[in-house]
């Protein structure tokens, strides 16, 4: 519950999940409801499935688990193709990894995670830091990948405010209305434990918009 | 990040829109530049301005000024969630270590704004004198507890009917005996003082004896209310430390 929660200390507040730069290229706010639907079937079902994968990685406890992890993090890098998103989901998460330092200091994975992330600004994406968060909070893949649905669709319904003359009641509507979406990423992503099966859905339109936002100077959101 | 050595000083600069903090950082930089290791993190409401205004001053490398997004939520990025700001203050000191000081401009926002300790070290609430007289005796925990309140632009006080002595001894009133200081770019005297405030709090911040002090989100300070009978403390002090940055300046 409190991975998903905006009110974490993790920079959240800062991200649009892409809407400031799509609603800047003219996607119009009764479309928001299929962008959410669309980030959940493309970027948010690779990102989930590197999660899982580095969940699991972790829960094998492999003898070098920062090489397993970096290994999860290049396949999902394989699959982000714009940098601005890769970048995007380092900076997320390493506001992760600050927070898993201060909660499982003593930690192996967490240790992993600081040996990834000291040598490498870029460090990991939040999907491995997400998978290694999980295993030390006792989620499930179920509970994993739920929640990264959960907290793509609600970052993307909170920004829309901050963008478009909402009603919050309507937005918080589109996140209860994605749930089957998020099921269905649950049934087909919680049982991965190869990195080959993480899928390889892109959204072209989507990167380039974050590749379009991360020149741009009069910008609400980072991301 | 591990940063090797002794980390910079974070200074916050919070105060309502307005109200002149960049031109403060800039008046900062320039003036210590020279002699000290400085970068610049601004928090735009909705552009880079700030940091495009402090670059163009040319009082600083335009790479160490950095613009950090806060979603419309400048006071959450200085306050409940300062993650963005403190990877991009980490960032800053790493890549032109060692810096003396990282002055972190908040977006401007209300009088309720100030800056968490696990952002900054130690912090100045700026007010201006062409934002109205009464805005000192308003309070607010920036007023009443940042390190320094700076009453800014005092050279306007005159074109605004502002009695710019009468809203800085509302700013005394209202703080407990920290310091307040009049500023204006056209007076040495207070570019001095402003300068040496920073020197100190920096001298007393590297020798250890300097205490972050969190101007909290309480209820504002109300001395002001027994105006011309002396005022009288209705709160407690007790539970936040009070300890100042060395020979802090204070002039009217």
């Amino acid at each position: 519950m409190l991975l998903a929660d905006a009110r974490l200390p993790t920079g959240a507040h800062t991200q649009s999940a892409g809407l400031e730069p799509a609603i800047r290229a003219g996607l119009p706010a009764e479309s928001i409801p299929a962008y959410i639907r669309a980030r959940l079937r493309t970027v948010t079902t690779v990102e989930a499935g590197a999660a899982v994968v580095a969940r699991s990685r972790t829960l094998t406890g492999t003898t070098d688990l920062a090489a397993d992890l970096a290994k999860v993090d290049l396949a999902w890098r394989a699959r982000t193709i714009s940098p601005a998103m890769r970048e995007t989901a380092a900076l997320l998460g390493r506001g992760y990894v600050r927070l898993l330092s201060t909660m499982w200091p003593a930690a192996p994975a967490v240790a992993a995670l600081a040996t990834l992330h000291g040598t490498n600004r870029g460090g990991t994406g939040r999907a491995v830091v997400l998978g290694v968060a999980a295993t030390l909070a006792g989620l499930s893949a179920d509970q994993l990948v739920r929640l990264i649905g959960y907290e793509e669709a609600q970052t993307v319904a909170a920004a829309a405010l901050k963008l478009e003359p909402l009603d919050p009641m309507d937005s918080t509507g589109w996140v209860i209305d994605v749930q089957p979406e998020i099921e269905r990423m649950v049934d087909e992503l919680s049982s991965i434990t190869d990195v080959a099966d993480i899928p390889a859905v892109g959204a072209p339109l989507i990167e380039q918009w974050a590749e379009i936002h991360a020149t741009t100077t009069q910008r609400l959101f980072r991301a | 990040m591990t940063i090797v050595g002794p980390r910079s000083l974070r200074l916050g600069v919070a105060g309502p829109v307005g109200t002149g903090k960049s031109s403060l950082i800039a008046m900062i930089c320039r003036e210590l530049a020279a002699e000290l290791n400085l970068g610049v993190i601004t928090n735009d409401i909705y552009t880079d301005e700030d940091a495009r205004f402090l670059r163009s001053a040319g009082v600083l490398d335009p790479q160490r000024i950095r613009a950090v997004e806060t979603g419309a939520c400048p006071h959450t990025a200085i306050r409940d969630d300062v993650t963005a700001n403190l990877l991009a203050v980490e960032d800053l000191e790493a890549d032109f270590a060692p810096l003396d000081v990282v002055l972190v401009e908040s977006g401007g926002d209300n009088l309720t704004a100030t800056f968490s300790p696990a952002l900054v070290d130690a912090q100045i609430f700026v007010l201006d004198v062409a934002g109205g007289g009464d805005v000192a005796r308003k309070g607010g925990p920036g007023i009443g507890r940042a390190d320094l309140l700076v009453v800014n632009k005092t050279d306007l006080g005159p074109y605004v009917g502002v009695d710019v002595p009468a809203m800085i001894a509302d700013g005394r009133a209202a703080r407990d005996g920290r310091p307040v200081l009049g500023v204006s770019r056209l007076d040495r005297e207070s570019i001095d003082a402003l300068t040496s405030w920073v020197r100190s709090v920096l001298a007393s911040f590297r020798s250890g004896t300097h205490v972050a002090v969190d101007p909290g989100p309480m209820a504002p300070h109300f001395h002001a209310i027994d105006e011309g009978q002396g005022y009288t403390h209705a709160h407690e002090h007790a539970d936040h430390p009070h300890q100042h940055a060395g020979p802090a300046t204070t002039r009217a």
